[in-house]
């Protein structure tokens, strides 16, 4: 591969790509906004593989709405993300978080698909999909078509079940229109922040008592993850000081987070508690 | 469709196209500054994180950086001093000068491309869409201020209104 150990290849469909990806197995590496490819590539983290630039395929971009489920095509960027209508209205969740998302030079290139495939546990694209029971829709050769749901596609940080030569295509989940939604990042700075850690939102109300709720988490365990018992706690209950006092101790013995750089795990665990207070009052206001 | 190790890229750079092999890896910075010549292209952090190298790329405020070369094979890339006769352009270059909103100087090329970009898709902003809107370029000198007045004067300038 010559002495840079890289090789390019640029397909000019999704049929091709799909080729291209299942003869270069281990070896292809996606490339589409390239905000996350680039800098692995100069740390080192990245080497020896065939760059598989998808970022021209119209195929995988732009945002349908199809009875009650919108899907995402993969190549859609965050900045397309917060101009569209639609993900303002029928995606709160996600159009929050689309705004706290690196800064606006970096959403101008960032793609949702890119965000997803990093399978980082802070990604802020990432922890909205979830609260959405998002799913996400992927396509080979060896395998044809696989739709993961979003809760079982992460495996650690920086890992997936995505299998060599699988590309992701979309990402789609219901409309959530008649719900209230709250995304709440805690970083270091407000852009260019990776999450200390950060909370996405969805609730119900039936009158003034919680219908169902999902709540997902961000840099606060080895992936992105839902906090199950809290939403069994918070549902069919009405929302009073108490209920929201107990519902933010409990949710911080479902995070495992870690000590790094940035923060403690005590820190951040504490944070938790203090993040789903912010986020359901953010919700119901 | 083939693999390749070095690719033949033409990217129109100011409205000049400019040809050259690149390799798989090579970033639009890189490209910009040591095959055309755009020194003008400021090369700070070299991962993201600083907006010194912010270009416009057909439509759009981008950083460099992140950009492969051969990504923007076939397309229009636009720095500052392509820009000099750009009505918008010369008005922020007048503005960050009369408000003081350089001092080093080393952000600026980047900083007036984002306020271009930004201004051509939001020609009304107020002070926090502003703020917002530069928050991907790091000035280690200035504090911000001045090159959000300098903004915001543009903004009033163009629409009659103050920011």
């Amino acid at each position: 591969m010559g002495v840079s150990g890289f090789a390019y290849i640029s397909p000019s469909t999704k049929e091709e790509t799909l080729t291209v990806l299942s003869e270069a197995g281990e070896k292809g590496r996606i490339v589409a906004g390239s905000t996350n490819v680039l800098p692995d590539i100069r740390a080192r983290k990245i080497a020896g593989c065939i760059l598989v630039d998808i970022s021209h395929l119209r195929e995988l971009k732009g945002i349908e709405i199809a009875g009650d489920t919108v899907t995402i095509g993969s190549l859609t960027t965050i900045s397309e993300l917060l101009q569209s209508a639609v993900i303002a209205k029928e995606a709160g969740v996600l159009w929050q978080a689309c705004r706290c998302f690196a800064d606006p030079l970096v959403r101008n290139r960032a793609t949702i698909g890119g965000n997803i495939a990093n399978a980082s546990p802070a990604a802020d694209g990432v922890v909205p999909l979830l609260a959405l029971e998002a799913t996400v829709n992927v396509e080979s050769k060896a395998r044809g078509k696989r739709a993961i749901p979003l809760d079982e596609f992460f495996t650690g940080p920086g890992k997936s079940v995505l299998e060599p030569g699988e590309l992701i295509t979309s990402v789609s989940f219901a409309k959530t229109s008649a719900m209230k939604s709250a995304f709440i990042k805690f970083g270091l700075r407000k852009a260019m922040a990776i999450s200390l850690a950060s909370i996405g939102m969805v609730v119900g109300f039936n009158g003034d008592t919680i219908a169902r709720v999902s709540i997902a988490l961000g840099a606060l365990a080895p992936t992105p993850v839902r906090a199950r018992e809290t939403e069994k706690y918070l549902a069919g209950k009405k929302i009073d000081d108490e209920i929201i006092a107990r519902a933010s101790e409990l949710i911080k013995t479902e995070v495992n987070p870690i000590s790094d750089v940035r923060a403690s795990r005590d820190y951040r665990q504490h944070l938790t508690g203090v993040l789903f207070r912010r986020a359901i009052e953010a919700a119901l206001a | 469709m083939e693999i390749m190790r070095e690719i033949t890229v033409t990217v129109n750079v100011n409205g000049i196209p400019v040809r050259a092999a690149v390799s798989p890896q090579e970033s639009l910075l890189d490209f910009l500054r040591y095959r055309a010549g755009a020194t003008d292209v400021k090369c700070g952090c070299n991962k993201g994180d600083c907006g010194t190298c912010t270009v416009i790329l057909e439509d759009r405020a981008v950083k460099s950086c992140l950009v492969l070369a051969a990504q923007a094979d076939n397309r229009r890339v636009w720095t500052v001093r392509g820009l000099e006769k750009d009505p918008l352009m010369q008005a922020l270059q007048e503005s960050f000068a009369t408000h003081g909103a350089v001092q080093c100087g080393f952000c600026t090329p980047g900083m007036l491309l984002t306020a271009k970009n930004f201004l051509e898709h939001n020609p009304k902003p107020d002070r926090a869409e502003i703020k917002e809107a530069i928050a991907g370029n790091l000035c280690r000198c200035t504090g911000y201020k001045k090159i959000v007045d300098a903004i915001a004067a543009v903004a009033a300038s163009r629409t009659g209104d103050r920011a």
